[in-house]
């Protein structure tokens, strides 16, 4: 694993205890001088310079191994200045034998722009094995900076009914997840309508939509545009499915779900009922809209150009006085082609480039938030009933 | 089952556009630059409208038009603005797949700005982007110009027929604003001809004078300070505030600007603008609304009841000076007469120091001690809140030596944040107390990176906010204060003019102006 170049080398701590870990973090800026190797000839002082911690939040994030304690290591780097204060990465496993916590500690530090002093954040990552890995809010709880938010981010398919999921939810202000990553997709956004946290509930396939409600929004900046939205009487999305060489998303077709949740709450269209039921990650729906009926449909495609879950296409289409107005956006691979087909002309709008973020922009995104999304609630709620709906006709 | 309702949308807003991260999307626009190959647009202007770019903020149908008498292609502007990005851009180098879709919306026209037919000419062109790019007539001009030039630019572009809100060529109505930079006149006299000339062609209501520190994050966040808490307005008077210092250093000398600055100075440079309005924002009552003239009436109140100076106290509590030849930040620095445009025997200041009183209810009695200059041995600006002493020294009677008074130091650059000191035990047997920080940081505090303010001020006029720009009255009467100190420094009152080496922190005469109230400057 590489090492940014300002981040120390990690303090092991093996068979360690909360104690001890939390002296050792405390020392990290009361010591007297503390000089911190870090590996290319230079030293890091962690005392007697003008250099600060940061008092942004901390982070708390859950991983099922070393190999992932690793990759959030790495993403976390990645994050620069936006690195949360303190960063806790949980392993834990209740079956495993051997010491109850091992510690390692590092500190990663930004020099400031513009004559702005040195800022450090500090990432610390817990093994924690046996009887201990059941009861983890007892070990995190003495570990975060006080007075700062606490996020809770749990890759992967949060396991919605332990009870050490529910210690750790409640320790945090806002709870992030991947909700393409979910097993039970209807099961999890359902769970997730029930989360109530200070800060609410984040979801980076919900975040990845944003240059896509962007630029759907664009399209009704417009005034002249602005009034088909009520005649819209067709969505249809597709989705990025994966093929076979690319695994670990469940759930792909969540962010395209979301996005049709996004587009029913925000036109107030009602009464979803199904349209064919749920085929191989499709599926369609019926709604109702201020003046028309609304066709919805969701459709996988296997391709290797976008990551499994990424959408590639919105096409929206509605009547209008003038004849029918299309709206479509298609993102093939990395460039978005963006064209209105209204008022009885055709017109090739734009290209920009749209490449599909990658995990550290998106979760850079979500840790600046800090207050409940209604936008993400209403469609978080408007997507399981959209699934629900289709599940039940397939049943 | 039932989708959740929205409220219903109204035609006048776009339902997908509510609660959305980018809410203050402008409407459809071109942004004329006139002077494009100028210093500005290379510095600021090319890298905000990059950023705003960058960060989502513009509609895809907004256009640039550089507007300069230098013969150049389009290509060779974007090249022009990608050096200027690339150098100074806070997101820098250049991304070149938003760099590709960027330039598309970019043009150069060149002119003469003084040849009739040039403004004609882009006025064609300006028509020919509303049609093809859809900007539906929107129009903002920024005249990045030399301010001489600024009336005769403003006159042009009226009798173009480019600066009414009227129907374009495109049949559509839109908007036009025009972005004027400072220096707004010399003088009260000077301000208002170049107020009446601008008036002859733009209302009020489509002028935007900009002072980019406004549009610093610290000075916006002051007024959140100050009224979007409970604890600090109850203190925020005469009662509980000593005195208040206001700090703007330059370590930077003319960097090329010696015509200008010789016949400007710091006092018309930088008090003019940015201090009085550095003042106005700290000292104002809470507006009714946060809206632009709510906001910009209290403002103007302040700057009313800045008690007039008679000669005498103008002598007593004026100095101005200017820098000799000495080191800053290990760097040999030449005398300011010296400097290549300026005259030998200038007796322009480059440093001002001033005591002003403000003549309210919540300020009669708190000084407030301005200082300003060049070549000094650190760059910042900050506004620092000296409270009153504990009202009984009870800790004096048990041995501890005299506690300093607090001070609540607002930072607005570098390092923007806000600091506030008080006494503390020091640890260990015994009674000893010490001044101790209680520092908040944006750089440390935030997980986002401050815009620049040109980014949030050039938005802020796109979307016709014009709560962070200069109005008329106000300007006039910034002036108005410091007209009779400029007239008596020129008719040989107000004190000699003192010479301070460079990397100092100014000439004792302007620490004297607090010795002798029982007050010492700060050094930030």
């Amino acid at each position: 694993m590489s090492l940014g170049p300002k981040a120390t080398p990690y303090l092991e701590m093996r068979g360690t205890t909360v104690r001890a870990v939390e002296a050792e973090l405390g020392r990290l800026w009361t010591a007297a001088t503390t000089r911190v190797d870090r590996g290319d000839g230079t030293v890091v002082t962690e005392k007697g310079v003008p250099h600060a911690r940061t008092s942004v939040l901390n982070l708390i994030v859950t991983v099922p191994n070393e190999a992932a304690s690793d990759h959030i290591l790495e993403t976390l780097l990645s994050l620069d200045v936006r690195h949360p204060s303190r960063a806790i990465i949980l392993q834990a496993d209740p079956s495993a034998p051997g010491d109850a916590l091992d510690a390692r500690i590092r500190t990663h530090c930004h020099d400031g722009e513009n004559g702005a002093g040195r800022v450090c954040f500090e990432q610390l990552a817990l093994t924690v094995r046996g009887e201990a890995a059941r009861h983890l809010n007892g070990i995190v709880a003495p570990l975060v900076i006080h007075d700062l938010p606490t996020d809770v981010w749990w890759p992967g398919d949060p396991p919605f009914n332990d009870p050490v999921f529910t210690q750790l939810v409640e320790m945090g202000d806002r709870l992030v997840v991947n909700s393409a990553d979910f097993g039970d997709l209807l099961g999890g956004l359902k769970r997730l309508g029930v989360i109530r946290r200070r800060s609410g509930v984040g979801d980076i396939a919900w975040e990845r939509l944003a240059p896509w409600q962007e630029l759907t929004a664009q399209f009704f900046d417009a005034p002249r545009f602005r009034r088909y939205l009520p005649n819209l009487s067709r969505l249809r999305i597709k989705y990025a499915a994966g093929n076979t060489t690319q695994g670990g998303t469940r759930s792909p077709e969540a962010a395209a779900l979301l996005y049709a949740g996004w587009i029913a709450t925000r036109l107030a269209w009602r009464r979803a009922r199904s349209r064919g039921g749920v085929a191989n990650g499709g599926m369609g729906m019926i709604l109702e809209g201020r003046y028309e009926m609304v066709d919805i449909g969701i459709e996988p495609v296997t391709t290797d150009d976008a990551p499994p879950g990424e959408l590639l296409s919105v096409r929206l289409r509605a009547f209008g006085e003038a004849g029918s107005a299309e709206f479509i956006i298609d993102r093939p691979a990395t460039e978005a082609t963006i064209v209105t087909n209204a008022d009885g002309m055709t017109a090739l709008l734009r290209r920009i480039p749209l490449e599909p973020e990658s995990e550290a922009e998106v979760l850079r995104r979500q840790l600046v938030l800090d207050q409940r999304d209604p936008l993400y609630e209403d469609a978080l709620r408007a997507a399981a009933i959209l699934l629900a709906a289709a599940q039940e006709a397939a049943a | 089952m039932t989708i959740a309702p929205a409220k219903p949308a109204t035609s006048s807003v776009n339902p997908l556009r509510q609660g959305l991260r980018q809410e203050r999307m402008p409407e459809p626009c071109t942004m004329v630059i006139c002077g494009a190959t100028g210093d500005l647009t290379l510095r600021k202007l090319g890298p905000a409208i990059y950023n705003l770019a960058l960060g989502g903020h513009l509609p895809p149908e907004f256009t640039v038009v550089g507007f300069a008498r230098r013969p150049m292609s389009s290509e060779e502007f974007h090249a022009h603005l990608r050096a200027g990005i690339d150098q100074f851009s806070r997101n820098r180098p250049v991304s070149e797949s938003v760099w590709s879709a960027f330039t598309a919306g970019i043009e150069y026209q060149q002119g003469n700005l003084d040849d009739p037919e040039a403004y004609a000419a882009l006025a064609r062109r300006l028509d020919r982007i509303d049609r093809d790019r859809g900007t539906a007539g929107n129009r903002l001009f920024y005249l990045a110009v030399q301010p001489s030039l600024t009336p005769e630019v403003v006159s042009h572009l009226g009798a173009a027929g480019l600066a009414g809100s009227s129907v374009r060529a495109s049949g559509r109505q839109g908007w036009t604003r025009v972005v004027v930079e400072k220096p707004f006149g010399f003088d009260e006299q000077s301000a208002l001809t170049l107020n009446r000339q601008i008036r002859e062609v733009f209302d009020e209501e489509q002028i935007y004078r900009i002072d980019h520190y406004l549009g610093k994050e610290t000075v916006q966040n002051l007024a959140v300070f100050r009224f979007g808490n409970g604890l600090f307005e109850p203190i925020w008077n005469r009662r509980y505030i000593d005195s208040v210092q206001i700090t703007v250093a330059e370590t930077v000398g003319l960097e090329g600007r010696g015509e200008f600055y010789d016949q400007t100075g710091a006092l018309r440079d930088i008090v003019q603008n940015h201090v009085l309005q550095l003042l106005a924002v700290f000292a104002m009552e809470p507006p009714v609304e946060f809206s632009a003239n709510d906001l910009r009436d209290e403002k103007l109140k302040v700057l009313r009841a800045v008690r007039p100076m008679s000669a005498d106290e103008i002598t007593h509590n004026t100095v101005r000076g200017q820098y000799i030849s000495g080191w800053v930040a290990g760097e040999k620095v030449g005398a300011y007469r010296d400097e290549p445009e300026v005259a030998p025997d200038s007796e322009t200041e480059t440093y001002v120091a001033l005591k002003l009183g403000i003549d309210s209810w919540r300020w009669a009695g708190v000084p407030f001690y301005i200082r300003t200059g060049k070549a000094l041995s650190a760059r910042v600006t900050e506004i620092a809140v000296q409270f009153r002493r504990a009202p009984l020294a009870l800790f004096g009677r048990a041995g501890a030596p005299g506690i300093d008074a607090n001070v609540l130091a607002i930072r607005v650059q570098p390092d923007e944040g806000i600091l506030l000191r008080f006494g503390a035990k020091v640890p260990g047997p015994g009674l000893n107390i010490r001044g101790v920080n209680m520092d908040f940081r944006y750089g440390s505090s935030f997980a986002v990176d401050s815009p620049d303010a040109y980014e949030t001020l050039l938005l802020d006029c796109m979307v016709g906010d014009s709560t962070l720009f200069t109005r008329d009255d106000e300007l006039i009467r910034a002036w108005e204060i410091l007209d009779p100190i400029v007239a008596s420094w020129h008719t040989g009152g107000g004190g000699p003019l003192h010479f301070y080496a460079a990397g100092s922190w100014g000439q004792p005469a302007a620490d004297e102006l607090l010795t002798r109230d029982g007050r010492e400057w700060r050094r930030p």
